[in-house]
């Protein structure tokens, strides 16, 4: 499938903290909105879509079972092949490699893959996290919320607290992550936080379950985002500037050592990362932006680490000694990532890594463009397992070049 | 309170009467937790609840200050000391660990289970640390 796909256009909505006053759009004006965007940037129209593909990831705020039919169905749009993912936020990236394969065989010819939610307007079971209660039932649920599990950051604060334990790293590292985030979300007008902070700001912020602090987390959002692949044939002959697909990899339920008493700080990335580059054949070292899945920063330097940029134990060796920055030695996360840049929902946010890493590759990259980008990573990562890490590792590596 | 399917009722019965119990796969011997619906290990769909030793080695640690998802009665308890306890010849399991300071929490640190009732049918294993 390398150099058979490419991205002809990508869309971000502008995302909301649904502040008292403003206008609430719903799910479906999202998606709508992103692939209103989407289809500008690629010159192309939502007629172009009937008769080919359509994917749809998985939102809180879904209100049909059939949420990718019903979505069709919304936008008026009849396609032959539907995907829906529900891989957390892996979908997008999961998105990409299936609906690739079809176009890559010729089922259809091009894809309009969309994902949009609106977590802080809907019913949950802990405002402002998107956790619906129709979704939160079973043994998952009930073996851990009476245990003592507070959530999301009580889950990875016992990764980062294991991780922390076995290797070099400390909070002033994982400070850095943060901040360089946001030194970039400065850059970018569509991140939700743009005020630059300091290392120690970070160490200083409240603890929610220790060691994770308020600045590890994910500023929650209401908002969508889409993209547009199609075979390379029409990519040539109708963008500018195409991003192909040069490799990929994937991972699920990743497990290291036993299965009953498995290292939780080993993340899929392991198999996916080297799987990716092998069929792209690429190096890490010829990576020119990295677009790590960032719900935490602790999650950032696994990553570094499971892909390859540095041995394992040096994650954070290499965060102290690398200039991460879009004009450094390994720029990282340019748009702001989801730390700065806002987690539109659970499943959500997996768009950005592949959108800021089609916008690098088209030179869009504004302000805080790398220069002569011409190959990107891109993370998808999803789910919690229970005592462990991620349910879903998936790379990507994209190329301005097939 | 956590939902009690026929699934689950060994385990939750078993802890309101002072026991912790996790599936043993009769053909494996793999020790599955939570319940599973078969061996994770090799598929075998029959699983027995087998009663566990009640002392374990603290895997990780984490400090909740805040309460999140669906559990404000939590609230008055915190900060609550959560851990993943490795049960000996047992699994890894979520567990809140008690009677320690939090500051004095460590990773290797040994435990034991100790139970409270929840309700009429259910307890809850909680670990603290091991007395010497």
């Amino acid at each position: 499938m390398k150099g058979k796909v490419a991205i002809v256009g990508y869309g971000r909505t502008p995302y909301s903290r649904a502040k008292p006053g403003e206008y609430i759009y719903t799910v479906d004006e999202y998606l709508a909105w992103a692939a209103d965007l989407a289809l500008q940037k690629a010159g192309m129209s939502k007629n172009d879509f009937d008769g080919q593909g359509l994917a749809v990831t998985h939102a809180e705020s879904a209100h049909t079972v059939n949420w990718a039919p019903a979505v069709a169905e919304n936008l008026g749009l009849s396609p032959k092949a539907i995907l829906r993912g529900d891989q957390g936020g892996a979908t997008a990236a999961a998105l990409f490699i299936r609906a690739s394969a079809l176009i890559a065989e010729g089922v259809v010819d091009r894809f309009l893959v969309v994902g949009a939610d609106t977590p802080l307007t809907i019913p949950s079971i802990a405002p402002g996290l998107p956790l619906s209660p129709e979704r939160t039932r079973g043994i998952y649920w009930d073996f851990q919320g009476p245990f003592g599990v507070m959530g999301a950051t009580a889950q990875f604060g016992l990764v980062q607290q294991r991780y922390m334990h076995e290797n070099d790293i400390s909070l002033k590292d994982l400070a850095k992550v943060g901040v360089t985030t946001r030194y970039h979300a400065s850059l970018n007008p569509q991140a939700i936080y743009r005020t630059p902070y300091t290392e120690e700001e970070y160490v200083n912020s409240r603890v929610l379950s220790d060691p994770m602090r308020l600045f590890d987390c994910v500023p929650m959002v209401n908002g969508g985002l889409a993209y547009i692949l199609t075979s390379a044939e029409t990519a040539k002959s109708i963008c500018d500037k195409p991003v192909y697909l040069k490799g990929f990899g994937e991972m699920n339920n990743y497990y290291s050592g036993s299965k009953v008493f498995p290292d939780i700080t080993a993340t899929g990335f392991r198999v996916s990362g080297p799987a990716a580059f092998e069929m792209a054949d690429v190096a890490p070292a010829d990576v020119d932006v990295f677009l790590p899945y960032d719900d935490f920063p602790v999650v950032v330097v696994m990553q570094l680490e499971d892909y390859g940029f540095c041995p394992r134990g040096e994650g954070g060796r290499f965060v102290r000694e690398s200039d991460l920055t879009y004009k450094g030695d390994f720029p990282m996360s340019t748009d702001g990532g989801q730390l700065s840049g806002g987690q539109p929902g659970g499943a959500i946010g997996g768009f950005m890594p592949i959108v800021e890493a089609a916008t690098q590759l088209r030179g869009e990259g504004g302000e805080r463009q790398v220069a002569d980008a011409t190959i990107a990573v891109a993370s998808g990562f999803g789910g919690i397992t229970y005592g462990r890490n991620a349910r879903s590792s998936i790379s990507l590596v994209l190329g301005s070049e097939g | 309170m956590p939902a009690i399917t026929d699934l689950t009722q060994p385990f939750w019965n078993a802890a309101r009467d002072g026991k912790l119990v996790m599936q043993k796969c009769d053909n494996c011997g793999t020790v599955n937790f939570p319940a599973k619906p078969w061996c994770v290990s090799c598929g075998s769909r029959d699983l027995e609840w087998a009663e566990m030793k009640l002392t374990g080695t603290v895997y990780s640690f984490t400090i909740s200050r805040s309460v999140a998802m669906n559990y404000p009665d939590w609230e008055a308890e915190l900060p609550i000391v959560l851990c993943l306890v490795d049960v000996d010849d047992g699994a890894r399991m979520y567990a809140q660990l008690t009677d320690c300071d939090p500051e004095k929490m460590e990773i290797g640190m040994r435990v034991q289970a100790h139970f409270e009732r929840i309700s009429e049918d259910a307890g809850i294993p909680k670990f603290r640390p091991e007395t010497a």
